[in-house]
């Protein structure tokens, strides 16, 4: 099968998920009945006649009183135009506040997940090579206890220690308070401490030449990344330790080491790749632990990405972000496996076939 | 006929002994197991007689009336552990009650923490094998359909997910625990559906289908009985994750202050305000025990995993 006829077919697959995750967010919308379905479209100050009014309106808009399954297309043709209500956390629409805060979320996962595969390829593969030594049982004993820990120890051990004891790093928000008065406003917003044109502050300051902003809010991407990365390490270590345990007894392998191919470049020529295979068939999980490790990571550092915006607005009831943010995760995770499937097609093409 | 079922007998015990040395010759499962039983034992006798342990009320993180009689309590900050208090003491609430012991919080969250877990883990298992034993068996459109409604289950990553359903029906001890059923059944429905498809070509379910069994009973009688062991296992791995998963729930405060329960990672969630000013044992204790718990499980876990891959056992 070519690759295009492969990636055509996992697009078509996609459909029906696509439209359960519609179904999804719109009957969790629903099952709080009408008043909760209503709360993120009206202003929570508005009272009186106005409100009244503006009830009225809305249940017109979204057709309340008709069966459930013509409000679902009313609502779906909403969601379409990027209409998920207004945020009461910021004050603006749901669907700008995910413009603002998407971008730091997209760069610290990013960021984590490079790390993670930076650090987690040479320790697994070393520790299946010279298995059983010292050094892998370390690496078993350090993966398996950090396999165990809840990331938000993870999290505020890294931000206890490294940030609020020894102040290596910074650990709150994403750029120090002290900074905000010197950065002009034509890139920055000073109300909603929003930044242009990326959202980014560390890219922005950088584009505009600022070295100071953009060094410190580098400084405050670092904290939050490592954290994340420790919380995705160990799984990965785990399963490229014995996929490559595995590859090593493979024929292929072994006809290599017969015909005096050095033991090193059996590792890193003969059995690395094979060994990275099947850690990809895992990223589900792990790309769905990348997303919930980063929500849990932002709150406690502060760090003004979606994962904070919506543990904030689930705090304080901010009814449209929490099912904003079902819905914007939802495809983001969807697309990410999506892109995920046709890298690893690409790299082995006996998954076309089957 | 008699001699038949004592051979028969015979087999099933000595299949257990094996299994049962399998087991104990894996030194850190014998730990896992062990640690695991120490955690059984708290919640077993928190639950019968609390007083033996000098724990009282042990539904309640502020024991009732509790300022009043430790008026010199209040406002008093938390005190590192110590000999009197081996966790150290934790302070609750914008009064400040202090005094509150941390071992004594941890004795009791243990109890809640593991009812919760094999809750959902049974709950979801029971589920979730149920519908795959019957959509791998069915196959066909059934199967196609709902294979494709778990697809849905996973596109939202887990943590959001059990956020929006906690924010629909509710932030309570017992809705936390549905919301992570909900999250929690689309795993063991793939995972009891590919069992089921494999166990579907043996030989022994087509004499079942040449003797006249019905779908029923070839699903219940001859299918499930196979499904179940790796389930099992999967179950006894799963205790020890879904703790981590709704501790740290907890720790971002799905329990609004009104509904508080002495839970690991409620508990966590009260040092949080406490640990940046230099308290750190109020949020690292609850999070070391939660890991204690699970590495103790997932050490177990693997040496049961042992047991049933035939390969590893000889």
């Amino acid at each position: 099968m070519k690759l295009w006829i492969y990636v055509v077919r996992r697009l078509i697959l996609l459909v029906p998920t696509i439209i359960g995750l519609t179904f999804l967010v719109f009957a969790l919308e629903h099952v709080g009945g009408t008043s909760l379905f209503l709360a993120q479209y009206i202003n929570p100050h508005l009272t009186g006649t106005a409100r009244q009014k503006l009830v009225e309106e809305l249940t017109a808009k979204f057709h309340l009183n008709d069966p459930v399954y013509i409000q679902y297309f009313y609502w779906l043709a909403a969601i379409f135009q990027g209409d998920m209500g207004t945020s009461t956390t910021i004050g603006q629409p749901v669907a700008t506040g995910f413009v603002w805060f998407m971008p730091n979320t997209i760069m610290l996962t990013i960021v984590a997940s490079f790390l993670t595969w930076v650090i987690s390829i040479p320790i697994g593969v070393y520790s299946a090579a010279r298995r059983d030594s010292i050094l892998d049982q370390s690496v078993r004993i350090v993966t398996f206890t950090l396999y165990s820990m809840p990331v938000f120890l993870i999290g505020f051990a890294i931000f206890l220690t490294l940030g609020t004891t020894w102040r290596l790093l910074p650990d709150q928000g994403n750029v120090d308070p002290i900074l905000l008065p010197t950065i002009p406003d034509a890139w920055f917003d000073h109300t909603t401490a929003v930044s242009y044109p990326t959202h980014i502050l560390a890219i922005d300051a950088f584009l505009h030449g600022d070295w100071t902003v953009a060094w410190n809010a580098l400084l405050h991407v670092i904290l939050p990344a490592l954290a994340l990365t420790l919380a995705l390490l160990a799984g990965i270590i785990r399963i490229l330790r014995a996929s490559m345990l595995e590859v090593l007894e493979q024929d292929y392998v072994r006809l290599a080491r017969a015909k005096g191919v050095p033991e090193r470049l059996v590792h890193n020529f003969h059995a690395k790749k094979n060994a990275l295979l099947p850690t990809v068939t895992s990223y589900g999980y792990l790309v769905s632990s990348l997303f919930g490790g980063a929500v849990v990571i932002e709150y406690i550092f502060t760090f003004k990405g979606i994962g904070w915006w919506t543990t904030v607005a689930f705090l304080n009831g901010d009814v449209g972000v929490v099912m904003g943010s079902t819905f914007v995760f939802g495809l983001i995770l969807v697309a990410t496996t999506l892109i995920l499937d046709v890298l690893y097609a690409f790299l082995d093409p006996r998954i076309r076939y089957e | 006929m008699a001699t038949v079922t004592v051979t028969e007998r015979n087999v099933r015990f000595d299949e257990l002994k094996l299994s049962a040395r399998v087991f104990f010759a894996n030194k850190t499962a014998v730990a896992g197991l062990m640690i695991f039983l120490l955690f059984i034992g708290d919640a077993l006798v928190i639950q019968i007689a609390p007083g033996v342990l000098g724990v009282q009320y042990p539904n309640d993180v502020v024991p009732p009336q509790f300022t009043q009689t430790n008026p010199e309590c209040v406002g008093t900050a938390p005190e590192p552990p110590s000999i009197g208090h081996l966790f150290g003491t934790i302070q609750y609430g914008l009064s400040g009650i202090g005094c509150l012991d941390l071992l004594q919080l941890v004795m009791k969250a243990i109890r809640i923490d593991i009812a919760i877990s094999f809750f959902i883990v049974f709950v979801g298992a029971a589920i979730g094998t149920l519908i795959g034993v019957v959509s791998g068996y069915a196959g066909k459109w059934l199967d196609e359909a709902m294979m494709r409604i778990t697809d849905v289950f996973f596109s939202v990553p887990f943590l959001i997910l059990a956020l929006a359903v906690g924010f629909v029906i509710g932030r309570t001890l017992l809705n936390m625990a549905l919301a992570l059923i909900i999250i929690w059944w689309p795993l063991y429905a793939r995972y009891g559906r590919s069992l089921t498809l494999t166990t579907k070509e043996a030989t022994f379910i087509e004499s079942a289908r040449a003797s006249g069994s019905g779908r029923l009973k070839i699903m219940f009688r001859h299918i499930l009985p196979n499904v179940l062991p790796p389930v099992l296992v999967q179950i006894s791995l799963d205790v020890g994750t879904v703790i981590l998963i709704f501790s740290t729930l907890a720790f971002i405060g799905f329990l609004p202050s009104n509904a508080l329960v002495p839970e690991l990672g409620v508990i966590a969630n009260i040092g949080l305000d406490l640990a940046p000013l230099g308290y750190w044992w109020t949020v690292i204790v609850p999070g070391a025990v939660i890991t204690l718990f699970a590495l103790a499980v997932n050490l177990m876990g693997d040496g049961l995993r042992d047991v049933i891959d035939p390969r590893r056992r000889s």
